[in-house]
C-alpha cells in the first residue's frame, strides 16, 4: 500500500515541482534584458540610426561622472503608422532607476532639459553626463522616447560603479535661484514627514473617538433599523456633533496655519516648467556617393541581408564601402579592430560586410552587391524580418575616401525573404 | 465544553423591529465588540487595498512624483479619484451604520499605504529619493468631510458641502509639502523649478519630460489665477463625482440589502 503511493503519479509530479523550484533558486541569473531585441526588427531598422555610441569611462566611484556621446539620424523610411520624431521626443538614459542622476544633457549642442522634436534624414550629435549614484553593475543606454510610439534604445554599455573612497554618501547638492543651496536628496523631507504626522495623528484620532464607541455595527446596525430612516439620526449625539465641530474647525485651523507658513517659508516659488525646445538638424555628410537600391533579399539560412545597388562616385577620390549599420548592429567590412571599436563596445561584427567591388574609382558607375552576413541577425533577433508585417528595411552605409574621410547615408527599400 | 453560541438578534415584530433587550446582555455585547474587531480590520483592509489599487490607476503618477504635482491637473484629478471611491462606501455605512468615518479612514489608509509603497517600491527596491517621491496627503479633507456630514446629518447637504471643500482646500492642505519642490533654479540655461530638476535628474527610463500631464500656457488663464480658479473647479469635479458615485453606492447597497437583512 505504501510502496504504491509511494509511487504515484501525483507524488512524481509534486517532487518534480520541488526540485524544479530547488533548481531555479540554486541558479539565479542576472537580469540582462532590456528590451533592446523586444521591438520588430523592421522598427529598429527604420526609426533612430544610433552610431558612434561611447560611454566613459566604464569603472568609476559613485559620485563620479560618465559622459554617454554618439550620433543618430531619424530614418527617412520612418513607418508612417508610427507617430513620428517629428511631434515630440526626449533625450533620455537607459538605466535600472536611479542608479545615476542625469547632470546634462544636449543635442547638437542645445541643452535636453525639455522635449523637443527631431528631423528626418539630419544628424544630431548628443551628449549625456550623469553622475554615479549607487553602487553596482549597470548596462545603460541612450535612448529616445517618442510620443505615443514608444522608446528607442541605443547600444548599451556595461558600466561598474564602486562606492565612494570616502565612504560619504552621495549628495546632490543646487543652489536655487533665492540663493538658498539644498541637497536634492532630501530637500523639503523633514516638513514633509513633520505634516504627514501632524494629519496621521488628526486622522488616527477622529477614528480612534469613533471606533471606540461601545456599540459599532452590529449593535448600531439594530438601532438604526428600529429607529427607521427619519429618527435614525438622533444616533449621531450632541456629543458626536461637538467633536465633528471641533475636529472641522482644528483641520481647518491647521490647514490655514500650514498654507501660511509655506508661503512665509518659501516666498518665492513658480509652476512647474515644461514646453519643447527646437534642436536644428545637421546634413548628413553623405560626401560625393550616389547610392540606389534596387533589391534586397534577407536569407534565413545564411543569416545575411544581401542588397543590389548601384553606385556613383560623383566626387575626385576613390570611395570604399566600410560598414553597414542597422538595429545598432554594426556590420564591418574588414577586421572590427580597425574600424574604431570602443571600450565594452556592444554588437560589432568583424568582417561581416562583404561587397563584390572594393574600391569606387572617381567618376565610377557600379553595380554592387553587399552582404551583412552574422549570426548577430539570429542572436538580436532580427529574423524576426521575416515575420514583419510590413518587410521593408532601412539602414547606414558608411564609406570613406583615400584620406579616410568617413561619410555616411541611409539606404532603404522592400526586403524579399529567401527560405531556402 | 463552554457555550460559546452566539445570542443571535431577534425580530421580534412584522416592521421587522429588533429586541434591544438583547443589548443589555454582557455575552451579546462581549460577542458584538470581538465581531467588531474583526469587522474593522477586514472592512479597512478592503479599503486600503481598494483605495490604493484605484488611486494608482486613476491618479497614479500624479501622486509618485513631485514633478507631476502642478496646479492645474493635480488638484482636479486626486480630489475626483478619491471622492469616486469615497461616495461608493458612504451611503451603505451611513445607512447601515449611521458611521461617518469612511472619508476619514480611506485618506487615512491611503496615507499609510502610500508611505509603506514609497518607502519600500521607490526608496529601497529602486533608489528614488523620498523628497522625490513622498505621497501628498488628504487626511484632513477626509476629516473636514466626514465632520460636515456628523455636523449637517444629510447625505444630501454633505453632498455638496463636504465634496465641495474636498476639492477646493487641496492645494492649500498640500502646500506645505510641495512648496520647497516650487523654488525656481536656473539650470543649463532654463528656468526650472526644484520638482522639474529632479525630474530630470533622477532618471526614469519610461516616464520622459513629456508624458507628464500639467499645466501648460494657455490663453485662457483668466488673468493667471490658476490656483483659485481651479480650486473651484475641482470643488465643482468633486461634487459631481462624488454626488454620482454615491448614488451607484446607494443602488447597490439597496439592491444587496434585500439578502443581507434576510441574514443578519
Amino acid at each position: 500500500m505504501n510502496t504504491a503511493k509511494s509511487r504515484s503519479p501525483a507524488r512524481y509530479l509534486g517532487n518534480a515541482l520541488v526540485l524544479g523550484v530547488l533548481v531555479l533558486l540554486a541558479l539565479p541569473m542576472e537580469a540582462v534584458a532590456h528590451g533592446e531585441r523586444a521591438q520588430l526588427a523592421s522598427m529598429r531598422m527604420r526609426t533612430l540610426h544610433w552610431f558612434d555610441i561611447e560611454v566613459s569611462p566604464v569603472r568609476v566611484n559613485v559620485g563620479d561622472t560618465i559622459v554617454i556621446t554618439g550620433k543618430f539620424i531619424p530614418s527617412e523610411f520612418w513607418p508612417e503608422q508610427l507617430p513620428s520624431v517629428t511631434d515630440t521626443a526626449f533625450l533620455n538614459v537607459g538605466a535600472p532607476g536611479p542608479k545615476f542622476i542625469r547632470v546634462h544633457s544636449e543635442v547638437n549642442g542645445v541643452p535636453m532639459i525639455r522635449s523637443t522634436a527631431f528631423e528626418p534624414g539630419k544628424l544630431y550629435e548628443f551628449k549625456s553626463v550623469v553622475r554615479a549614484r549607487v553602487p553596482g553593475r549597470y548596462h545603460i543606454h541612450p535612448l529616445l522616447n517618442v510620443k505615443d510610439a514608444g522608446t528607442l534604445v541605443g547600444k548599451g554599455s556595461w558600466v561598474e560603479v564602486e562606492p565612494s573612497p570616502t565612504g560619504e554618501p552621495f549628495t546632490n547638492e543646487i543652489t536655487t535661484l533665492t540663493g538658498e543651496t539644498v541637497d536634492l536628496e532630501n530637500v523639503g523631507l523633514k516638513s514633509v514627514i513633520g505634516w504627514h504626522l501632524v494629519w496621521i495623528l488628526v486622522g488616527v484620532a477622529f477614528l480612534a473617538y469613533w471606533l471606540a464607541k461601545p456599540e459599532l455595527f452590529i449593535p448600531r446596525y439594530m438601532r438604526v433599523r428600529n429607529l427607521g430612516p427619519e429618527q435614525a439620526n438622533t444616533m449621531i449625539t450632541r456629543r458626536d456633533f461637538l467633536a465633528g465641530g471641533i475636529f472641522f474647525t482644528i483641520s481647518m485651523v491647521l490647514i490655514l496655519a500650514g498654507y501660511l507658513w509655506a508661503e512665509h517659508k518659501y516666498p518665492v516659488t513658480i509652476p512647474l516648467q515644461t514646453g519643447k525646445v527646437g534642436v536644428p538638424g545637421r546634413p548628413v555628410p553623405s560626401g560625393p556617393l550616389v547610392v540606389e537600391v534596387e533589391n534586397a533579399n534577407y536569407e534565413l539560412a545564411g543569416r545575411s541581408l544581401t542588397m543590389r545597388m548601384k553606385l556613383a562616385n560623383e566626387g575626385d577620390s576613390p570611395i570604399e564601402i566600410r560598414e553597414f549599420v542597422t538595429a545598432n548592429i554594426r556590420f564591418i567590412n574588414g577586421p572590427a579592430a580597425a574600424a574604431g571599436v570602443v571600450e565594452n563596445e556592444e554588437l560589432v561584427a568583424g568582417d561581416s560586410l562583404h561587397s563584390s567591388v572594393s574600391t569606387i574609382a572617381p567618376g565610377q558607375h557600379v553595380d554592387v552587391v553587399l552582404r551583412a552576413e552574422d549570426s548577430l541577425w539570429e542572436t538580436q533577433r532580427m529574423t524576426g524580418l521575416i515575420h514583419d508585417p510590413d518587410s521593408r528595411f532601412a539602414g547606414l552605409l558608411v564609406y570613406r575616401d583615400a584620406e579616410g574621410k568617413r561619410y555616411y547615408q541611409e539606404v532603404g527599400g522592400s526586403i524579399l525573404p529567401k527560405f531556402f | 465544553m463552554a457555550n460559546i453560541a452566539l445570542p443571535a438578534p431577534r425580530i421580534t415584530d412584522a416592521s421587522g423591529h429588533y429586541d434591544l433587550s438583547i443589548l443589555d446582555n454582557p455575552r451579546a455585547r462581549s460577542y458584538y465588540r470581538r465581531f467588531d474587531g474583526i469587522l474593522i480590520i477586514v472592512l479597512f483592509s478592503f479599503l486600503a487595498l481598494g483605495i490604493s489599487i484605484h488611486y494608482a490607476l486613476t491618479a497614479g503618477d500624479w501622486d509618485y512624483w513631485i514633478d507631476w504635482r502642478d496646479r492645474r491637473w493635480w488638484p482636479l484629478v486626486t480630489p475626483l479619484s478619491l471622492m469616486m471611491f469615497i461616495g461608493g462606501f458612504v451611503y451603505p455605512i451611513w445607512k447601515a451604520f449611521r458611521l461617518p468615518v469612511i472619508a476619514t479612514a480611506v485618506t487615512t489608509l491611503l496615507c499609510l499605504v502610500s508611505w509603506v509603497s514609497r518607502y519600500f517600491n521607490f526608496g529601497q527596491f529602486t533608489d528614488f529619493p523620498l523628497s522625490f517621491t513622498f505621497p501628498s496627503t488628504y487626511i484632513g479633507l477626509g476629516v473636514i468631510f466626514d465632520s460636515v456630514l456628523i455636523m449637517t446629518r444629510s447625505l444630501l447637504i454633505s453632498a455638496i458641502v463636504g465634496p465641495f471643500l474636498f476639492g477646493a482646500l487641496i492645494w492649500p492642505l498640500n502646500w506645505p509639502l510641495f512648496a520647497a519642490s516650487k523654488v525656481p533654479v536656473e539650470y543649463s540655461g532654463t528656468l526650472v523649478s526644484v520638482a522639474d530638476l529632479m525630474g530630470y535628474q533622477y532618471i526614469r527610463t519610461t516616464t520622459p519630460e513629456y508624458l507628464r500631464i500639467i499645466e501648460e500656457s494657455t490663453l485662457r488663464t483668466f488673468g493667471g489665477s490658476v490656483t483659485p480658479l481651479t480650486a473651484v473647479f475641482s470643488a465643482f469635479v468633486a461634487v459631481i463625482g462624488y454626488s454620482l458615485f454615491l448614488l451607484l453606492g446607494a443602488a447597490l447597497y439597496n439592491f444587496a440589502g434585500r439578502y443581507a437583512r434576510r441574514i443578519i
